[in-house]
Protein backbone atom coordinates (compact mmCIF):
# COMPACT_ATOMS: atom_id res chain seq x y z
CA UNK A 1 0.00 0.00 0.00
CA UNK A 2 1.49 3.32 -1.01
CA UNK A 3 2.04 5.97 1.63
CA UNK A 4 0.81 9.38 0.83
CA UNK A 5 3.34 12.14 1.49
CA UNK A 6 2.27 15.72 1.63
CA UNK A 7 3.95 18.96 2.49
CA UNK A 8 1.74 21.83 3.37
CA UNK A 9 2.45 25.41 4.46
CA UNK A 10 5.32 26.03 2.07
CA UNK A 11 3.80 29.33 1.07
CA UNK A 12 4.23 30.57 4.66
CA UNK A 13 7.85 29.40 4.79
CA UNK A 14 8.51 30.94 1.43
CA UNK A 15 7.06 34.26 2.63
CA UNK A 16 9.15 34.06 5.78
CA UNK A 17 12.34 33.37 3.84
CA UNK A 18 11.55 36.25 1.52
CA UNK A 19 11.06 38.51 4.51
CA UNK A 20 14.36 37.31 6.02
CA UNK A 21 16.19 38.01 2.77
CA UNK A 22 14.72 41.51 2.65
CA UNK A 23 15.82 42.23 6.20
CA UNK A 24 19.18 40.44 6.08
CA UNK A 25 21.22 43.56 5.43
CA UNK A 26 19.54 45.40 8.29
CA UNK A 27 20.18 42.50 10.66
CA UNK A 28 23.79 42.24 9.51
CA UNK A 29 24.26 45.97 10.10
CA UNK A 30 22.86 45.69 13.61
CA UNK A 31 25.21 42.78 14.32
CA UNK A 32 28.24 44.62 12.97
CA UNK A 33 27.30 47.65 15.07
CA UNK A 34 27.18 45.51 18.21
CA UNK A 35 30.52 43.84 17.39
CA UNK A 36 32.22 47.11 16.56
CA UNK A 37 31.00 48.61 19.83
CA UNK A 38 32.59 45.75 21.78
CA UNK A 39 35.87 46.17 19.91
CA UNK A 40 35.89 49.94 20.53
CA UNK A 41 35.29 49.36 24.24
CA UNK A 42 38.14 46.82 24.44
CA UNK A 43 40.48 49.29 22.75
CA UNK A 44 39.37 52.02 25.18
CA UNK A 45 40.18 49.74 28.13
CA UNK A 46 43.57 49.02 26.56
CA UNK A 47 44.29 52.73 26.14
CA UNK A 48 43.50 53.29 29.82
CA UNK A 49 46.28 50.83 30.66
CA UNK A 50 49.07 52.55 28.70
CA UNK A 51 52.12 53.04 30.93
CA UNK A 52 53.53 56.56 30.90
CA UNK A 53 56.51 58.67 32.00
CA UNK A 54 57.31 62.38 31.63
CA UNK A 55 57.96 63.48 28.06
CA UNK A 56 61.45 63.82 26.62
CA UNK A 57 62.72 64.22 23.06
CA UNK A 58 64.19 61.34 21.05
CA UNK A 59 67.70 62.80 21.26
CA UNK A 60 67.48 62.69 25.07
CA UNK A 61 67.19 58.91 25.10
CA UNK A 62 64.58 56.23 25.48
CA UNK A 63 61.21 56.90 27.02
CA UNK A 64 57.64 55.77 27.63
CA UNK A 65 54.63 57.57 26.18
CA UNK A 66 53.97 60.81 28.06
CA UNK A 67 50.80 61.32 30.14
CA UNK A 68 49.76 63.94 27.53
CA UNK A 69 50.05 61.40 24.69
CA UNK A 70 48.01 58.89 26.65
CA UNK A 71 45.35 61.51 27.43
CA UNK A 72 45.04 62.33 23.72
CA UNK A 73 44.60 58.65 22.81
CA UNK A 74 42.08 58.01 25.59
CA UNK A 75 40.09 61.14 24.76
CA UNK A 76 40.06 60.38 21.03
CA UNK A 77 38.68 56.87 21.56
CA UNK A 78 38.51 54.30 18.81
CA UNK A 79 36.04 55.25 16.13
CA UNK A 80 33.76 53.06 14.02
CA UNK A 81 34.05 53.73 10.30
CA UNK A 82 31.10 54.14 7.94
CA UNK A 83 29.59 50.76 7.17
CA UNK A 84 30.42 49.23 3.82
CA UNK A 85 27.32 47.42 2.54
CA UNK A 86 27.27 45.07 -0.40
CA UNK A 87 24.13 42.94 -0.39
CA UNK A 88 24.16 40.91 2.79
CA UNK A 89 27.87 41.62 3.31
CA UNK A 90 28.32 44.42 5.83
CA UNK A 91 31.70 45.50 7.15
CA UNK A 92 33.39 48.29 9.00
CA UNK A 93 36.66 48.98 10.77
CA UNK A 94 37.37 50.11 14.31
CA UNK A 95 40.35 52.26 15.14
CA UNK A 96 41.87 55.71 15.08
CA UNK A 97 42.26 56.23 11.32
CA UNK A 98 39.97 59.26 11.20
CA UNK A 99 40.77 60.64 14.65
CA UNK A 100 42.17 63.92 13.38
CA UNK A 101 44.86 65.99 15.03
CA UNK A 102 45.83 66.94 18.56
CA UNK A 103 48.13 69.57 20.00
CA UNK A 104 51.23 68.03 21.56
CA UNK A 105 54.18 70.08 22.86
CA UNK A 106 53.07 73.08 20.84
CA UNK A 107 52.70 71.14 17.58
CA UNK A 108 49.73 69.60 15.84
CA UNK A 109 50.19 65.87 15.45
CA UNK A 110 47.95 63.30 13.75
CA UNK A 111 46.35 61.13 16.43
CA UNK A 112 46.75 57.93 14.33
CA UNK A 113 50.52 58.54 14.37
CA UNK A 114 50.56 58.92 18.15
CA UNK A 115 48.57 55.68 18.47
CA UNK A 116 50.88 53.89 16.07
CA UNK A 117 54.00 55.01 17.94
CA UNK A 118 52.58 53.59 21.18
CA UNK A 119 51.15 50.42 19.63
CA UNK A 120 54.14 49.53 17.45
CA UNK A 121 56.88 51.37 19.36
CA UNK A 122 59.65 53.50 17.94
CA UNK A 123 63.43 53.43 18.14
CA UNK A 124 63.15 55.50 21.34
CA UNK A 125 59.92 54.11 22.83
CA UNK A 126 59.10 50.49 23.63
CA UNK A 127 55.88 49.19 22.13
CA UNK A 128 52.64 48.72 24.09
CA UNK A 129 50.43 46.87 21.59
CA UNK A 130 47.12 47.79 23.19
CA UNK A 131 45.15 47.83 19.91
CA UNK A 132 46.44 44.42 18.76
CA UNK A 133 45.77 43.00 22.22
CA UNK A 134 42.25 44.44 22.27
CA UNK A 135 41.57 42.96 18.84
CA UNK A 136 42.52 39.56 20.27
CA UNK A 137 40.51 39.77 23.46
CA UNK A 138 37.58 41.61 21.92
CA UNK A 139 37.38 39.51 18.77
CA UNK A 140 35.90 36.43 20.41
CA UNK A 141 33.42 38.47 22.46
CA UNK A 142 32.41 40.50 19.41
CA UNK A 143 31.87 37.38 17.29
CA UNK A 144 29.66 35.78 19.97
CA UNK A 145 27.62 38.96 20.40
CA UNK A 146 27.17 39.32 16.64
CA UNK A 147 26.04 35.72 16.31
CA UNK A 148 23.53 36.21 19.16
CA UNK A 149 22.21 39.37 17.56
CA UNK A 150 21.63 37.64 14.21
CA UNK A 151 20.04 34.55 15.77
CA UNK A 152 17.75 36.63 17.98
CA UNK A 153 16.68 38.85 15.10
CA UNK A 154 15.69 35.89 12.93
CA UNK A 155 13.98 34.13 15.84
CA UNK A 156 11.86 37.24 16.33
CA UNK A 157 10.98 37.22 12.64
CA UNK A 158 9.91 33.59 12.79
CA UNK A 159 7.71 34.24 15.83
CA UNK A 160 5.86 37.10 14.09
CA UNK B 1 58.74 28.23 23.79
CA UNK B 2 60.59 26.09 21.33
CA UNK B 3 59.10 27.60 18.18
CA UNK B 4 59.83 31.08 19.46
CA UNK B 5 63.36 30.14 20.43
CA UNK B 6 64.04 28.68 17.01
CA UNK B 7 62.59 31.76 15.37
CA UNK B 8 64.80 34.00 17.51
CA UNK B 9 67.79 31.83 16.69
CA UNK B 10 66.97 32.10 13.00
CA UNK B 11 66.58 35.85 13.17
CA UNK B 12 69.82 36.10 15.13
CA UNK B 13 71.57 34.01 12.52
CA UNK B 14 70.86 36.84 10.10
CA UNK B 15 73.84 38.56 11.70
CA UNK B 16 76.11 35.83 10.33
CA UNK B 17 76.56 33.75 7.25
CA UNK B 18 73.89 34.75 4.79
CA UNK B 19 73.74 38.37 5.90
CA UNK B 20 75.32 41.09 3.81
CA UNK B 21 79.00 40.95 4.81
CA UNK B 22 79.45 44.57 5.77
CA UNK B 23 76.25 44.90 7.78
CA UNK B 24 75.34 43.50 11.15
CA UNK B 25 71.89 43.30 12.61
CA UNK B 26 72.04 43.54 16.41
CA UNK B 27 69.05 41.66 17.78
CA UNK B 28 67.42 41.99 21.19
CA UNK B 29 65.49 38.98 22.38
CA UNK B 30 62.12 39.42 24.10
CA UNK B 31 62.82 42.92 25.14
CA UNK B 32 63.78 46.28 23.94
CA UNK B 33 67.22 47.78 23.69
CA UNK B 34 68.58 51.26 23.40
CA UNK B 35 69.45 52.50 19.92
CA UNK B 36 72.66 50.84 18.77
CA UNK B 37 74.87 53.06 16.66
CA UNK B 38 74.42 51.03 13.48
CA UNK B 39 72.74 51.55 10.11
CA UNK B 40 70.19 48.83 10.88
CA UNK B 41 69.11 46.87 13.92
CA UNK B 42 66.30 44.55 14.92
CA UNK B 43 64.20 43.56 17.87
CA UNK B 44 62.19 40.39 18.32
CA UNK B 45 59.76 39.95 21.18
CA UNK B 46 56.73 38.10 22.46
CA UNK B 47 54.11 40.75 23.03
CA UNK B 48 51.28 38.88 24.76
CA UNK B 49 49.48 35.57 25.13
CA UNK B 50 46.98 35.47 22.29
CA UNK B 51 45.18 32.21 22.92
CA UNK B 52 45.42 28.91 24.76
CA UNK B 53 43.89 25.49 24.61
CA UNK B 54 42.66 24.19 27.97
CA UNK B 55 42.79 20.52 28.85
CA UNK B 56 42.66 18.74 32.21
CA UNK B 57 42.15 22.12 33.89
CA UNK B 58 45.49 23.30 32.59
CA UNK B 59 46.58 25.58 29.81
CA UNK B 60 48.11 23.75 26.90
CA UNK B 61 49.31 24.89 23.51
CA UNK B 62 49.61 28.54 24.42
CA UNK B 63 49.68 30.81 21.39
CA UNK B 64 51.73 33.98 21.66
CA UNK B 65 51.59 36.99 19.45
CA UNK B 66 55.03 38.38 18.90
CA UNK B 67 56.71 40.93 16.74
CA UNK B 68 59.92 41.47 14.84
CA UNK B 69 61.04 45.04 14.28
CA UNK B 70 63.60 46.41 11.89
CA UNK B 71 64.98 49.92 12.23
CA UNK B 72 67.12 51.08 9.36
CA UNK B 73 68.53 54.32 8.03
CA UNK B 74 68.14 52.81 4.56
CA UNK B 75 64.81 53.37 2.80
CA UNK B 76 64.76 49.77 1.55
CA UNK B 77 66.05 48.29 4.81
CA UNK B 78 69.52 47.46 3.41
CA UNK B 79 68.39 43.99 2.36
CA UNK B 80 67.09 43.05 5.82
CA UNK B 81 63.43 43.27 4.88
CA UNK B 82 63.71 40.36 2.48
CA UNK B 83 65.86 38.30 4.86
CA UNK B 84 63.49 38.81 7.77
CA UNK B 85 60.37 37.97 5.74
CA UNK B 86 62.07 34.86 4.35
CA UNK B 87 63.00 33.78 7.87
CA UNK B 88 59.48 34.39 9.17
CA UNK B 89 58.01 32.45 6.26
CA UNK B 90 60.33 29.52 6.95
CA UNK B 91 59.22 29.37 10.60
CA UNK B 92 55.57 30.23 10.46
CA UNK B 93 54.34 30.47 6.90
CA UNK B 94 50.97 32.20 6.81
CA UNK B 95 51.03 33.36 10.41
CA UNK B 96 52.84 36.65 10.09
CA UNK B 97 52.07 39.98 8.53
CA UNK B 98 53.63 43.38 8.08
CA UNK B 99 51.73 45.40 10.67
CA UNK B 100 53.35 48.77 10.30
CA UNK B 101 55.90 50.63 8.18
CA UNK B 102 56.78 54.13 9.29
CA UNK B 103 59.48 56.77 9.09
CA UNK B 104 60.76 58.52 12.21
CA UNK B 105 61.56 62.11 11.38
CA UNK B 106 63.34 62.66 14.71
CA UNK B 107 65.89 59.90 14.17
CA UNK B 108 65.85 59.42 10.38
CA UNK B 109 65.08 55.74 10.84
CA UNK B 110 62.63 53.65 8.82
CA UNK B 111 60.69 51.17 10.96
CA UNK B 112 59.11 47.89 9.85
CA UNK B 113 57.04 45.87 12.29
CA UNK B 114 56.00 42.32 11.50
CA UNK B 115 53.66 40.46 13.84
CA UNK B 116 53.58 36.68 14.09
CA UNK B 117 51.95 33.90 16.08
CA UNK B 118 53.91 31.07 17.66
CA UNK B 119 52.99 28.25 20.00
CA UNK B 120 55.06 27.26 22.99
Amino acid sequence: MPYEMKVDGMAEISDMLEKMAEQAQGVASQAVYVGAGIMAEEIRKGAEGIKTAPFKYAKEGTRLPSPEEKAIVVAAGAGIAKFDKNGTEVSTSVGYRASGYAELNGKKKPIPLIVNSINSGTSFMSKQPFVRKAARTGGTKAMAAMRDKIENAFEEMIKK
Amino acid sequence: MSQYQSLVAALKSLTQGEAPATVTLPMAENGWNTRPDTESYGIVSLDFEADAFWADDRKKDIVYEGSADLFSKSKNGAGWVQLITETLTAYCDGCWSLNSHTYERDTGLFHWEWTFEVTD
